[in-house]
């Protein structure tokens, strides 16, 4: 008997404290999110939220007799739950749900109005960024470069000065408040208490019951590749829940903190991500999956949906993430994006990346063969890790 | 503007509650409370971001503040006890 409970105490570290109690270290979400995000292109598609949720932004207007199209041809309007694309965007909020609530780390957290404001400004500004980009933070940047689209680095540039833009913003916010604390004027007061044991964890596997029924109908009803991806959305969500893996910190913290640790390990997933995608390509699959158009609507929509994405609080993933965490904010912002998004062939007359607006699809791989693009955009990768290593050089030179 | 609830739990002793703030604004404020914050004293900060009890800590930490105690108080709040 000795022994069993020795296999059930060892059994009981690895998959439940160390996976749901305790956050994972930032490297363990890094390499997870580049596996996972090979293992999903193989399967069907890699990773990309906005264009299901621009879609969703048209499919309300379509509700309320507003005929628009839906500006991304990939995902072409459909209702929700018989989109394949939107299964990864569900399968996120499923996977987030069951991690933030195992871990007691759901709570509804409201905020003020100016916080409010913030989320639909936030959210316009990302609705308008990921048709202009396009299309978001982690598939126009993050699987784009991994994808060998030359979009990948361009957008890089206007999402680290939009990230700054909106990390100022959000600096002087907090200094202002900070500022106007009063230590010695402060009220005497009674502290918070430690609140009693909670029924959070037994919700989250409630949830993850109904991740595995609604899996199972998809299923069941002749749609294999739906539960797959939404079975992919909740893995992704779990990690990116459990490692606080955020791709608009990392973007916003390199300037504003001069702290580039959360970019340098998605560096590094990136280039682990970019190796799978290029023997896959090089095997003649999907070869100009996520490779995007590419010019100057690429900066200037990395730079507008870099400082929405950073008031907002998350970018595309980002929202959808804290939603299911509670945040009232990222709700807002995901109505305002998908809405924003949604209009978009309202406002242009055209889908994206058709019309005078936009670039070329540019894939490295095509152009400079897919050793040649691998070895450009590992120097990519590269180049900016030199670059965030200077930024925070400067940092200790200032102490 | 939406403001910080402070108060004084204790002789030296104060709670700073950060609770409605998402992250990053905890560790951005953190930085100018912790200068305002005198020598010796204590401030609890109750955050309610998932992030804030990892960030706010390294912030602390790196402006040479001591974080004796982070525990959890609730589903989803945290207490990060800092010491100047």
């Amino acid at each position: 008997m000795k022994r069993w409970t020795k296999v059930y105490d060892d059994i009981a570290i690895v998959f439940y404290r160390l996976v749901w109690r305790r956050a994972w270290p930032i490297w363990v979400g890094a390499l997870a999110l580049a596996f996972a995000n090979i293992f999903m292109f193989a399967y069907a598609r890699a990773l990309g939220v906005f264009p299901q949720m621009a879609m969703w932004g048209s499919w309300v207007y379509n509700l309320l007799g507003i005929k628009v199209e839906a500006p991304f041809a990939a995902v072409p309007l459909t209702p929700p739950h018989l989109d394949i694309h939107s299964m990864i965007d569900f399968g996120i909020v499923f996977g987030v749900a069951i991690a933030a609530l195992i871990s007691e780390e759901f709570k509804i957290r409201k905020d003020d109005w100016q916080g409010y404001l913030a989320a639909i400004a936030g959210g316009v500004l990302m609705g308008f960024g990921t048709v202009l980009m396009p299309p978001c933070n982690v598939g126009g940047f993050y699987t784009a470069t991994m994808a060998l689209s030359l979009g990948g680095p361009v957008a890089a540039l206007g999402l680290l000065l939009g990230g700054y833009v909106g990390g100022l913003f959000l600096k002087w916010q907090a200094n202002q408040a900070a500022n106007a604390v009063d230590f010695s004027a402060a009220p005497v007061g009674e502290p918070v208490k430690k609140a009693g044991a909670s029924l959070q964890p037994y919700i989250g596997v409630a949830i993850g019951i109904l991740l595995a029924i609604v899996a199972f109908i998809y299923f069941s009803l002749g749609k294999p590749k739906f539960t797959g991806l939404l079975l992919f959305g909740a893995l992704f969500g779990i990690i990116f829940q459990r490692s606080r893996l955020c791709m608009a910190a990392a973007f916003r913290e390199i300037l504003v903190s001069r702290n580039g640790t959360v970019m340098k390990w998605i560096l590094f997933s990136i280039a682990i991500g970019t190796v799978g995608f290029a023997i896959l390509k090089s095997q003649g699959y999907q070869q100009m999956h996520f490779v995007f158009p590419a010019g100057l609507h690429t900066v200037v929509g990395g730079f507008i949906f870099g400082i929405g994405m950073v008031i907002a609080g998350g970018c595309g993933v980002g929202i959808l993430w804290r939603s299911a965490e509670g945040y009232v904010r990222a709700w807002i912002a995901l109505i305002a994006g998908a809405l924003t998004s949604g209009s978009w062939v309202l406002i242009y007359g055209h889908r994206v990346g058709e019309g005078w607006l936009y670039g070329k699809p540019f894939s490295l791989g095509h152009q400079f063969g897919w050793f040649g693009g691998t070895a450009l955009i590992l120097l990519f990768l590269a180049c900016f890790y030199i670059l965030i290593t200077y930024v925070e050089a400067t940092k200790n030179e200032k102490n | 503007m939406k403001k910080i609830k402070t108060i004084k739990v204790g002789e030296r002793h104060y709670q700073v509650d950060m609770r409605g703030w998402m992250c990053p604004y905890p560790k951005y404020a953190v930085e100018s409370l912790i200068r305002k914050l005198e020598d010796n004293n204590r401030m609890d900060m109750l955050v309610d971001c998932p992030s804030a009890p990892d960030d706010v800590p390294k912030v602390v930490k790196a402006m040479g503040g001591k974080v004796p105690e982070v525990s959890q108080v609730g589903s989803g709040e945290w207490r990060i006890v800092i010491v100047k």
